[in-house]
């Protein structure tokens, strides 16, 4: 799990432009949309979806469904290990 | 130098769409209640099936001018310039009017232009790619004496245009002016949307619960706007645009943008909540859009005016909507007919709204309509009967002096502010250049590494021009322009395409396809949420653009306006912005 999570963060950084951050300052529990945390917004959002869809065969057709499961880097993980294929 | 108040008539128009190739068979369609929506299965729109709204391309050649397309597939028109050419040609037929005289404009209103000759083609783009290239062909085609202007305000294009052109003929630039909008959907597009999950999979629903999004349409419409008139005919007597100042793709949250363009249109027009008809607004059938409008609705005081969407119609013809919608609406006004919104069932809306769902009987006065797109930009146009007599609106015309009082320049590694260079670098590109010229800055705005080049570079340039200005949301505006448009970054959304197919777009790459995002990037930042209009040029035109700016400040709230040119393709940038106020 944890080794996902570093990589999840890895890929945030990369696929969502987040210069000027490292996988260290993001913290796994803290929110990453909205004012605090990463401040990530709706294209965002679409963009994690083609992470899942890509890089863990995930396929989420509502984004509406993405709203606890994008809460968080952890969040995400437990997503993503309940899900992959 | 002040000018009398001049009527604003719309003497002529022509409609090219799914649902026929003229104004009349297009009212013929929606007065029988037919949508032009269905499954299109053809790769050349889109690789995955979808719902949309296309125009029969076998018409198209059947209605063309002969000769027109030459004889060999090398010398056949690219699809969009075939409309524009029809719907331009039937206008000057019907008018009997030249463009060769010098007494009438031409403005194009588009998003995309000839996308669609990109595919496959992004090393070397074709140059009809280049929207300014195609206006110049289109202005050649009619034997023009006077420069073509394109507008490329995403899907506020066509209302931005008829505003434009509005302000010419009021101020004495033309005495006539022919406002044309198109779009036609291709790969490129589609995949932008879907990658967006803003397409519908059934036709759309617009204001109703049940809706899920939007359906892409092709369309080609043609205005002639006149200083001269007959009573029959109806006026565009007010317009105004406006920035949401919130987010480059989601709509405002509280309905504000809209509520001001609105509120502005009507005051320009004179008239109040109880003149108005019916509201012919956007309507696209996002959930979100759908639910912004009716907010904004209720903040002009316009809840108990019937309102409706040609959507379910047409589809969002993108470029096109604003112009082809107008007509629609010309059309109901002189009929006396309210078209329903095709579909209706279910209230959907926060704030509720009358959106009849047959057509009905009206007694006409004027209406509105609205429009909004990417980069949190909204238009509002009021159209009135001329026979219905409105006091006319006192000349609000504001006098003072109007001077520039700061400029930045950014090109070959150098930022200057009033001429006087603030930073020089020997950064070896320009990625590490803006970078640098950014940290100088001293902000710390993540959203700003997400920006595409373009957008980067014009953020910096407002950044340092207004540095140390104060301006209240509603006094300050954009007028910007460039040749490239948004090409650069088009050209990445379709080397991914090309590369990984069309369910590969990336959202956050497409949603800058579009060079007006610059303004609401800059919008965003600084809290502006004045008038902002982007303008394609072979080469930037200061004195135009200022005087244009003028006759913009002079009309409305602004006190101020950030003027200019924001080029950027590959590593070839300058940008050239200069702020007037008025003093």
């Amino acid at each position: 799990m944890e080794e996902l999570i570093e990589q999840l963060k890895r890929e945030l950084i990369t696929e969502l432009n987040l210069e000027e951050i490292t996988p260290e300052e993001i913290d796994a529990e803290a929110p990453l949309f909205g004012d605090e945390g990463l401040g990530l917004d709706s294209i965002d959002a679409l963009e994690i979806i083609l992470i899942l869809e890509r890089n863990y065969g995930i396929k989420i057709e509502n984004p509406a469904e993405g709203k606890q499961i994008f809460y968080s880097v952890r969040t995400l993980a437990d997503f993503i290990t309940t899900n992959k294929k | 130098m002040e000018h009398p108040i001049t009527n604003v008539y719309i003497t002529a128009d022509t409609l090219i769409s799914s649902l026929g190739f003229n104004t009349e068979e297009n009212l013929k369609a929606i007065r029988n209640y037919r949508s032009g929506v269905t499954l299109q299965e053809d790769g050349r729109i889109a690789t995955t099936p979808l719902m949309a709204a296309t125009i029969n391309p076998e018409g198209i050649a059947s209605y063309l001018p002969e000769g027109i397309n030459g004889n060999t597939p090398e010398t056949c028109l690219p699809r969009l310039e075939q409309l524009f050419i029809l719907a331009i040609d039937r206008i000057l037929t019907q008018s009997g009017i030249c463009l060769a005289d010098g007494t009438c404009g031409l403005i194009l209103s588009t998003t995309k232009g000839n996308i669609d000759l990109l595919a496959g083609h992004t090393d070397t783009p074709d140059e009809r790619v280049f929207l300014a290239q195609m206006a110049k062909r289109i202005g050649d085609h009619f034997q023009a004496s006077q420069p073509v202007e394109v507008i490329s305000n995403a899907c506020i294009s066509g209302v931005s245009a008829l505003v434009v052109a509005k302000r010419w003929i009021e101020t004495g630039v033309y005495k006539q002016v022919i406002v044309v909008g198109g779009d036609i959907l291709s790969p490129f597009i589609t995949s932008g949307f879907l990658s967006f999950k803003s397409v519908s999979s059934k036709r759309c629903l617009p204001y109703d619960a049940r809706r899920d999004g939007l359906n892409l349409g092709e369309a080609c419409g043609a205005m002639l706007l006149s200083s001269e008139g007959a009573p029959e005919d109806i006026l565009l007597s007010g317009g105004a645009i406006s920035n949401d100042a919130n987010h480059i793709s989601g709509p405002s949250r509280t309905g504000d943008g809209l509520y001001l363009a609105i509120r502005q249109a009507m005051n320009e027009a004179g008239v109040s909540p109880e003149d108005i008809s019916f509201v012919n607004a956007h309507g696209t059938a996002t959930v979100y859009n759908d639910e912004m409008e009716s907010k904004a609705l209720h903040l002009a005081g316009l809840e108990t005016v019937p309102v409706n969407s040609l959507k379910p119609y047409f589809g969002h013809t993108l470029g096109a909507s604003g112009v082809i919608e107008s007509i629609i609406c010309l059309h109901e006004l002189k009929e006396g007919i309210l078209f329903a919104t095709l579909g209706y069932e279910e209230p959907g809306v926060p704030m509720p709204l009358i959106v009849p769902s047959s057509h009905q009987p009206i007694d006409m006065k004027c209406c509105i309509k609205t429009a909004s797109g990417f980069g949190g930009c909204n238009a509002a146009i009021v159209l009135t009967k001329a026979s219905y007599s409105v006091p006319h609106p006192k000349d609000t015309q504001k006098a003072g002096e109007v001077r520039a009082t700061t400029t930045v320049s950014i090109e070959n590694n150098r930022l200057c502010v009033n001429e006087t260079p603030v930073i020089s670098s020997s950064a070896p590109d320009f990625a590490s250049f803006i970078r640098e010229t950014y940290k100088n800055l001293g902000e710390s705005n993540m959203k700003f590494y997400k920006m595409d080049d373009l957008c980067k570079l014009g953020y910096i340039a407002a950044a340092y021009l207004l540095r140390g200005t104060h301006f209240l949301p509603e006094e300050i505006g954009i007028l910007l322009s460039n040749a490239a448009s948004s090409l650069d970054t088009d050209i990445r959304h379709q080397v991914i395409i090309d590369r990984d197919g069309d369910e590969a777009a990336s959202p956050a790459v497409f949603v800058y396809t579009l060079p007006n995002v610059v303004a609401g990037e800059i919008c965003i930042r600084h809290k502006i949420q004045g008038e902002n209009t982007f303008f394609i040029e072979e080469t930037y035109n200061p004195g135009k653009m200022e005087q244009y700016a003028r006759i913009a400040m002079r009309k409305g709230a602004l006190k101020a306006c950030i003027v200019g040119w924001c080029e950027l393709l590959g590593q070839a940038y300058k940008a050239e912005f200069k702020l007037i106020e008025i003093q």
